[in-house]
């Protein structure tokens, strides 16, 4: 995914029209610009989609994750609308666009210097998946519409895929410190995270989002409450069967467990 | 019935030009499986149109068993026509293509879902461009039928799809059903179809094509050389119109090559979809 947007780090939300219209408009009709002689003859094909939803987000608190926008975004880079009809995703392709611009937008921020050095790992989680929802907030009231398109059946691999490869992200940016907690454990326990936090936020209307903070900073908090949240996470892990290396045996055993002891727990599946 | 659709993407545009040569002009030399000069064809083809005009919506239904219908469902629906689109059907004569876009556009649903936009209040435009003006007529009369004779969306022009008077990047789309094998030279059609598509405008073509499955291959070559001339002689009064139908779809190039030929015209993202096994192909690009 080739990201051409350029974001000045006190900027924490997303803004990709005004930074990069006059950037791309320039560059198809004349050969003198910062692209040079690249994009003539020929656009590629993948490029000008990529364009058309950059510009169609612009549309979308007003029109929703809709191949109207998609179409106003059309307009905006000089492309006939037609071209919306030959996405084979249509809104899902607007909405995964979205997802995947964030997620380097967030490495972006990350490589030049978001400050995590002097944070212990939970607190740079916190941060982590602030700033990654912080870009979410233009499109709030129309976030519930993105997350029902994601949870599509046909688009459920390709939505799965993108938050498994955010989920990696963070942990790798957090430094991936200690211990030897299984991969796929640390991957559910941090998608759970963010997953309850993401779909808390639309419903909260408190200033600057401070409860949807206060959240998730609760939710860290439980799973980072080591014992308590590796033993959840590992008879979860158990449940769903995946890597912990136990029998079939072992399987139905912890399965029992988690019935008996698992009360109030926070843990959920992504 | 049994709707068999591969999809193919074709992104490179490999070009022999000594066979695509060779073969443009025999195409364009070509009445069916008899050699003709290159002027005649044009006339030669216009005859055919002229004497099966009225009986050619009826000859559809019956020589595809009503499936055509579908197909060209299936055209519209790639389509995805919008609200003040300008949209030119080629050789679309009696107008099935053009109504079904109409409807799509227009369909109550749709009005339901429209947001309000100032650029939607542009009007649809649809062109319906045949050069044979008998299947321009039934088109209209058809059009009558449906009220629509007076509707300023729907615009009925005489014209060759050779040398089409229409401006430069002034349609969203263009579509050519069953018509582009009737064309003499098919380069010059792909060329006029590149230059009056705005940027990011669609080409669709749906056209019969080749069918290379084993068995099935043999069923459909019985079907069309032994009952179809028969059907035209008994519904439409007109055996050789039917055999040329029939001989020209054999010597149209097959999907890849057309695919190639679509590419060369300038167009991106050619890929082409295979129903019923290949007897139709339906192929589409997109200009840049």
């Amino acid at each position: 995914m080739i990201s051409i947007l350029i974001i000045e780090p006190a900027i924490t939300t997303i803004i990709p029209f005004s930074h990069t219209y006059g950037l791309c408009t320039s560059s198809s009709s004349s050969t003198t610009t910062w692209e040079g002689t690249r994009r003539k003859p020929r656009a590629e094909f993948q490029e000008e989609k990529a364009r058309v939803l950059s510009a169609s987000l612009r549309h979308v608190p007003r029109l929703g994750w809709t191949e109207e926008a998609m179409m106003a975004g059309s307009r905006d880079v000089g492309v006939s609308p037609s071209i919306v009809g030959s996405f084979s995703s249509k809104e899902a392709a607007l909405v995964e666009h979205f997802m995947d611009e964030c997620l380097q937008l967030l490495l972006d921020r990350v490589d030049s210097g978001l400050d995590l050095q002097n944070l212990i790992p939970s607190e740079r989680i916190s941060k982590l998946i602030r700033v990654r929802l912080e870009m979410q907030v233009p499109y709030m009231s129309k976030w519930p519409q993105a997350l029902s398109i994601q949870a599509h059946p046909v688009n459920v691999p390709t939505s799965f895929k993108q938050r498994a490869m955010l989920v990696d992200e963070i942990w790798h940016s957090v430094g991936d410190g200690a211990s030897d907690i299984d991969w796929y454990v640390k991957r559910t326990v941090l998608g759970g995270v963010y997953s309850t936090t993401e779909i808390y936020m639309p419903t909260d209307d408190s200033p600057e989002n401070r409860d949807t903070w206060a959240f998730l900073d609760g939710r860290v908090k439980d799973a980072f409450d080591l014992k308590k949240s590796i033993q959840e996470a590992k008879y979860f892990a158990q449940d769903i069967g995946a890597g912990v290396g136990k029998s079939f045996q072992g399987l139905m055993n912890g399965v029992m467990q988690t019935m008996s002891t698992r009360g109030g727990g926070s843990s959920s599946a992504f | 019935m049994a709707l068999r659709s591969i999809s193919r993407r074709f992104g490179s545009r490999i070009l022999n030009y000594r066979s695509s040569v060779a073969s443009l002009h025999s195409h364009a030399t070509s009445f069916g499986f008899q050699q003709v000069k290159e002027e005649e064809k044009s006339k030669l083809v216009g005859n055919v149109f002229t004497n099966v005009a009225s009986s050619y919506d009826i000859m559809n239904d019956v020589m595809s068993g009503g499936l055509h219908r579908l197909w060209k469902e299936r055209l519209v629906g790639k389509l995805s026509p919008f609200a003040g689109m300008k949209h030119l059907d080629v050789a679309g004569g009696t107008g099935d293509v053009a109504f079904r876009i109409f409807d799509a556009v227009n369909s109550v649903k749709r009005r339901a879902l429209r947001k309000v936009d100032e650029d939607s209040l542009e009007e649809t435009q649809i062109y319906v461009c045949d050069i044979n003006p008998n299947m321009l007529n039934v088109g209209k009369q058809r059009a009558a039928e449906r009220g629509l004779r007076d509707n300023k969306s729907l615009v009925w022009v005489e014209g060759d799809a050779e040398a089409l008077s229409f401006d430069d990047n002034s349609m969203d789309g263009y579509t050519i059903a069953f018509g582009i094998r009737n064309v003499t030279h098919i380069e010059k059609a792909l060329a006029e179809a590149y230059r009056v598509l705005k940027r990011g405008g669609r080409f669709l073509c749906l056209e019969l094509s080749h069918v290379d499955i084993p068995v099935f291959k043999d069923v459909y070559d019985l079907y069309s050389f032994k009952v179809i001339p028969n059907l035209g002689e008994l519904i439409a009064g007109d055996r050789e119109s039917y055999q040329y139908l029939v001989e020209s779809v054999r010597r149209f190039p097959p999907q890849e090559k057309f695919a190639t030929m679509i590419a060369d015209a300038g167009f991106e993202k050619v890929e082409y979809e295979n129903l019923v096994g290949g007897v139709v192909a339906i192929h589409s690009a997109i200009k840049l």
